[in-house]
């Protein structure tokens, strides 16, 4: 295999273009299938993902990627990286994240970032704020929950 | 207001909820993740999440994410100056509970989420239910009616949530059942009145007396394995089982010291002790119960224990 056929471009959707090895590209189902497909060049274009979020889900994928024997991370430092690469993530970051990981069809990314929000949010006011959900309760009908909820349950 | 200023106006106050560009499943996946403890919070955040909270799909993808399940024990009390007969079936993850006063409202309560959602009504007001499942079916017994009281049985089909529309008599006379309650064993429902102990066989939809059952003035009873386990007081605090395949009662054996404490029972406050107590068969048929553990439950003075259920979440 040439130098060349072992890299590939992906350009996003603000046209930028990342020029990565192949083995870390197809982590991604959706790039694995286009690639199969024979359909695209050496180019991928992906519509749906931005520059700034590609480069985030690029370093992941390399990170990850088991190259030519590169793969010999241990666990649990792939794991504290992880943690590290989520951690400082904003939500509009994290649900793009979430986005894009989901039409890239990377299975452990996406795991990886449900959790970190799963992780961010446990309390009704931050869900409320984090996920910019409208509460569509009128007054009564929280009152009524409030009210089956106490008399069924008092954790 | 033209309704690009009015957008544009929506738009600074209130910015797109991120949540909702998310596939369903997907949002299912992140409320998977949360700890269940969460979710009595999480299901006031939204309609929208209030359903997906009490959704199956929720629970199935937390079985695919390995998040273990736990057998929960809600024990029912009864408060003392509001004789309430209503009854109470564990099918989990759900309790659902029927009738009572004469009323004909349904409830389950969700038991992973603690919500509480109301079921199509009973087909008839119910008072002084019994009830217990056969393969999803609950069957509820209670004297109904709206006019003249009668012993009528109703069916709750627990999969597709609905009520079956027949009202069935019972073939046998049944008096007050509620003081007893009812157990099923081997996909057949077991109860008793004052005088009789009755069996019904629901796919031939036959009601029997059951003589050697009988033998026993057994109430709020337990199953384990296809066996009825029951504390007779009136007779020094004995635990009893009955086999109906082999049609005989044992003494459960082991239990002798543990058991004489319940002095009184069930009439005096005195009754608040919990055990958990594991059963072994031994050869010839001997049953020895081993004592777990055992403890004095904090019940509140105007309430008395009635029930206690098994729900795994």
């Amino acid at each position: 295999m040439s130098k060349s056929e072992k890299k590939i471009v992906l350009k996003s959707l603000d046209n930028e273009a990342f020029e990565v090895e192949k083995a870390v590209a197809l982590q991604s189902q959706t790039i694995w299938v286009m690639c199969e497909d024979k359909c695209v060049g050496n180019e991928i274009p992906l519509e749906n993902v931005t520059g700034q979020i590609l480069a985030k889900v690029i370093d992941y994928c390399k990170k990850h990627a088991v190259v030519d024997g590169d793969g010999d991370e241990s666990s649990e430092e792939l794991k504290n990286w992880d943690t590290e690469f989520t951690k400082n993530m904003d939500q509009s970051t994290l649900f793009n994240m979430i986005l894009a990981a989901n039409y890239l069809n990377i299975k452990s990314l996406l795991n990886l970032t449900c959790q970190a929000v799963a992780d961010k949010t446990k309390t009704i006011d931050e869900f409320h704020t984090f996920l910019n959900i409208e509460n569509n309760f009128t007054p009564e009908e929280e009152a009524q929950i409030c009210q089956e909820n106490l008399w069924a349950f008092d954790d | 207001m033209s309704s690009k200023v009015k957008a544009e106006e929506e738009k600074t106050s209130k910015p797109e909820s991120l949540i909702t560009l998310l596939p369903e499943e997907i949002i299912i996946d992140i409320l998977a993740r949360v700890p269940s403890c969460h979710y009595q919070t999480l299901s006031q955040v939204s309609k929208h999440f209030r359903s997906l909270l009490a959704s199956d799909e929720l629970y199935a993808t937390r079985s695919l994410l390995g998040c273990t399940k736990r057998c929960r024990l809600y024990v029912l009390l009864y408060n003392r100056e509001r004789r309430d007969d209503a009854c109470f079936v564990a099918v989990s993850p759900r309790i659902y509970m029927f009738g009572g006063d004469q009323n004909n409202m349904a409830l389950s309560i969700d038991c992973r989420s603690h919500t509480v959602q109301r079921l199509p009504d009973m087909p008839v007001p119910m008072s002084g239910t019994v009830a217990d499942v056969i393969d999803g079916r609950i069957y509820i017994i209670g004297d109904g009616g709206n006019y003249v009281l009668e012993k009528v049985m109703v069916v709750f089909d627990t999969k597709s949530q609905k009520w079956e529309s027949r009202v069935i008599k019972p073939g046998v006379e049944l008096g007050d059942t509620w003081s007893y309650g009812c157990v099923v064993m081997a996909d057949k429902l077991y109860t008793r009145d004052d005088h009789n102990s009755f069996v019904y066989e629901p796919k031939e939809c036959k009601w029997e007396t059951d003589e050697m059952l009988n033998f026993q003035k057994w109430r709020d009873a337990c199953v384990v394995d296809d066996v009825l386990y029951s504390l007779n007081p009136d007779e020094n605090y004995k635990l009893r089982a009955y086999d109906p395949a082999q049609k005989c009662w044992r003494v459960v054996k082991g239990l002798e010291k543990l058991l004489s404490k319940f002095l009184g029972w069930p009439y005096t406050v005195s009754y608040d002790l919990c055990a958990e107590i594991s059963l072994e068969t031994h050869q010839g048929g001997e049953i020895w119960g081993k004592i777990e553990w055992f403890d004095h439950g904090i019940f509140y003075e105007n309430f008395y224990f009635r029930k206690s259920l098994a729900v795994m979440v």
